[in-house]
């Protein structure tokens, strides 16, 4: 090498950080190791690990906070108590209401990453009260698109939500981040 | 020497299966692509794969396209954009950058924010703090018009001098009422910036 | 949707042994690239690797920040590597790259893609472990210093001083090799 500089740094630097693959087998030899701790932990009989997680949440109400096309951007009061079996079934998911004023409409959904951008979702169809649409639905933490979907066709952003940046099919969304009040 | 039929043959057998096996990756998508497109976009998930890059994201804004009705082409584009901008913040974040940075980060910088004033943050912050909500926040800010300089000025001063998300989110509110009311979008955010006070000790530079 | 590291974390914390399948599958790859640099060939690098990750999940419950797991566990092969013992470099089989970009390498310069990947290999394992470890975490996987002072408990100066000394020291092996 006749020189060495910036370049020479980079291209040292460039080569190192090509990534390394590990084939499947890896996984599986790690798996079996940690089945085996697992295993050898309940014939132990220890229920948990050192009693340390056993956490689930319970939410103050909403309503009071979206007092005008709100969305929930969510901050929680958490309560500790020891969960159901089954509450972690599936990834942490927290509830977070979405709040549209929209007194013209007919129907009001909530489209999302969270669930698939599915428009045909029950669960995330707003009721009416008097021109505000709300819904609660529980979503898993971590940072999401949505939109509202108003009379089954007209897409809108939640006005009073960070705006998503890639609207690259020209319809408006919103970006929801989601705390994990298991943390 | 394969013969020109049997190679022919053979180009239309593997089409085929490639065909068939990216209708089968996800049955989110399913026949309700054309197939190139399929073809294109398990292509660019088995790179980002590759890359060590999450992929659902990816598979999230082809499920968006097909919700809004977009067509095949434009789906690819919008997931192979995005792709990019994933692999260009994994790059710039670091090992330590969770996936939900990466996404923010490919957010903000769809929004037109340079990845590297992302990694400068990143560097920045360390392990301390997430910074899913200040890039989402920068994200927003941008989108409204707030130049990208002041933008990032004011994310990292709020980050810096210890803001918590909630500080974030009304920082946002704050700000995007203030341009709804008339003012420029610069000066909204440079004075909105300087309103929240330094809960906690200012991080320190390298 | 994509389970965050929280709350895979989470979910082998109540016994969904899988779950941390989803966790090895996430990071094998990132810090399988960190551990074959610094001990210098594949096979103990998969060793330390595993031993990471069988560590960590016996410590999960110690994991205090579970949405930086991943930094957590990092440290935890960082001490791994630390303890390994001196670097073995087996030829052949030490750099395990993307086939893809090896073979686009390969095909545009393909006898000096290798000398040149020889050269920095043979550099890299003639720094001292402190300095190989500064100059990976810095340049390589792109930390900051406070980044990594807190992941390796050494001060930022004395981090400063490890970089600046293996790049002196690459300086000097790199310019002999070209020379001799």
């Amino acid at each position: 090498m006749a020189e060495w500089g910036r370049t020479t740094l980079e291209l040292i630097v460039g080569e190192l950080q090509q990534p390394v693959r590990l084939d499947a087998s890896f996984e599986r030899r790690v798996m079996v190791r940690v089945r085996r701790l697992h295993a050898q932990r309940r014939r132990r009989g220890v229920a948990s690990w050192l009693g340390v997680v056993s956490r689930v949440t319970h939410h103050p109400g909403w309503a009071a906070a979206l007092a005008a096309g709100i969305v929930a951007i969510v901050t929680l009061g958490v309560m500790r108590t020891r969960p159901a079996p089954t509450a972690l079934a599936g990834a942490p998911r927290e509830p977070v209401q979405f709040v549209l004023v929209r007194p013209d409409a007919r129907s009001v959904a909530v489209v999302g990453d969270f669930n698939d951008w599915g428009l045909n979702d029950s669960a995330l169809v707003a009721t009416n009260h008097q021109g505000v649409w709300s819904v609660t639905a529980p979503v898993p933490a971590g940072v999401h698109r949505y939109a509202f979907v108003v009379n089954g066709k007209e897409w809108v952003a939640d006005p009073s939500a960070p705006r998503s940046a890639g609207d690259d099919f020209g319809m408006p969304s919103s970006a929801l981040v989601v705390e994990d009040s298991t943390k | 020497m394969t013969s020109r039929p049997i190679r022919g043959l053979m180009v239309i057998a593997l089409s085929s299966a490639a065909l068939a096996g990216a209708g089968a990756q996800d049955p989110r998508i399913g026949n309700r692509l054309d197939a190139p497109s399929r073809v294109a976009i398990t292509a660019l998930l088995d790179s980002a794969r590759a890359q060590g890059l999450p992929v659902e994201p990816l598979m999230e804004k082809a499920l968006q396209g097909l919700a809004v009705g977009a067509d095949g082409p434009r789906i690819v584009a919008a997931v192979r954009s995005l792709s990019v901008e994933m692999a260009s913040a994994h790059r710039e974040l670091g090992t330590i950058a969770t996936v939900d940075e990466i996404k923010a980060a490919a957010s903000a910088m769809h929004a037109g924010v340079p990845a590297v004033e992302l990694g400068k943050m990143k560097k920045q912050s360390g392990l301390r703090r997430s910074l899913t909500l200040p890039f989402t926040v920068l994200a927003d800010l941008v989108s409204r018009g707030v130049p990208v300089e002041a933008g990032v000025n004011a994310i990292r001063s709020l980050v810096g001098a210890g803001a918590k998300d909630a500080d974030l989110n009304k920082f946002q509110r704050n700000v995007s009422v203030d341009i709804e009311q008339g003012a420029p979008p610069a000066a909204a955010a440079e004075t909105r910036a300087k309103a929240l006070p330094a809960t906690t000790k200012p991080e320190e530079q390298d | 949707m994509e389970s965050s590291d929280a709350a895979l974390v989470t979910r082998v914390l109540h016994g969904d042994v899988n779950a941390y399948g989803a966790l090895v599958s996430r990071y094998r790859d990132r810090y399988a690239r960190y551990a074959v640099h610094m001990l210098g060939n594949r096979e103990d690098a998969e060793e330390a690797l595993q031993d990471a990750f069988t560590r960590a999940y016996r410590s999960l419950a110690r994991c205090e920040e579970p949405e930086r797991f991943g930094a957590w566990l990092f440290r935890i092969l960082l001490n791994r590597c630390r303890t390994s013992g001196a670097r073995r470099v087996r030829r052949g089989q030490t750099f395990v790259h993307d086939e893809g970009a090896l073979m686009k390498a390969s095909q545009e310069h393909p006898a000096e893609q290798t000398m040149w990947r020889e050269e920095i290999e043979r550099a890299i394992g003639e720094l001292s472990a402190d300095q190989r470890e500064a100059f990976l975490l810095k340049y390589v996987e792109d930390l900051g210093y406070d980044e990594m002072a807190e992941i390796t408990g050494v001060g930022v100066s004395a981090l400063k001083m490890r970089v600046m000394r293996a790049c002196d020291r690459l300086r000097t092996l790199l310019r002999e090799v070209h020379s001799g």
